[in-house]
């Protein structure tokens, strides 16, 4: 197989990596934002901070 | 120590850092744990595997929540506080006590959790190590000892079955 034909496969396999990456975070922030949309009325747990003295 | 000893000597315990991590763990405890000296405590974490799938694009996803987990021999109690790996907080206590509890065990397969079932419906696996090494994902504390106890107490005096 000639260089050039390796080449255009790798090229191919990083082209579908990066748009797979893409369409993944695509996906995902849809899917956070309507998760966000249906929750947003739901009561947050409580947070307790770390006392400053004890933080060092 | 020569060059290669040190190399194969692998990965070494900050005692200093696990050390104040160890009284940040305690101090997150005390503020949230009504009498929490009463309590001996471990960091575990929890993992959360789900799957996806996005067409083209499918695999799955694997979610960890650290825990401060603090366990009582006399009230036969463990409490397990949700923190984060840098301890800057923590979130409140949710309480299994023996009396209480549907069931508890040590899983086997595929991984040995502390697995606790506060009623039939949901469970929550606790996962511990004597140390992690992923300051990012985990709270970095050497625990060798109270691990050995913690086990102790929840195969012997905790689990059901």
């Amino acid at each position: 197989m000639p260089i050039g034909e390796i080449g255009a496969f790798l090229l191919f396999l990083v082209i579908v990596f990066i748009f797979g990456n893409l369409w993944f975070h695509f996906m995902e922030a849809i899917l956070r934002r309507m998760k966000a949309l249906f929750t947003r009325h739901k009561k947050t747990s409580a947070w307790h901070t770390l006392p400053p003295d004890k933080s060092g | 120590m020569g060059f290669f000893s040190k190399l194969f000597k692998g990965p070494e315990i900050d005692m200093e850092k696990s050390n104040a991590n160890a009284k940040k763990m305690r101090a997150l405890f005390n503020q949230v744990v009504e009498e929490g000296d009463k309590y001996r405590l471990i960091f575990g974490y929890t993992e959360d595997v789900g799957r996806f799938n996005y067409g083209f694009v499918h695999g799955s996803k694997t979610r960890i929540g650290n825990l401060i987990v603090g366990w009582n021999e006399a009230g036969q109690t463990i409490v397990v506080v949700p923190t984060v790996p840098d301890l800057s907080g923590c979130g409140d206590p949710a309480y299994y006590r023996r009396s209480e509890i549907f069931k508890a065990y040590r899983n086997k397969y595929p991984t040995d959790a502390f697995i606790i079932y506060p009623d039939k419906k949901g469970y929550i696996g606790i996962n511990a190590y004597d140390w992690l090494e992923d300051e990012k994902l985990y709270v970095y504390v050497s625990q060798d000892d109270e691990l050995a106890a913690f086990t102790d107490f929840f195969i012997n005096r905790f689990a059901t079955k």
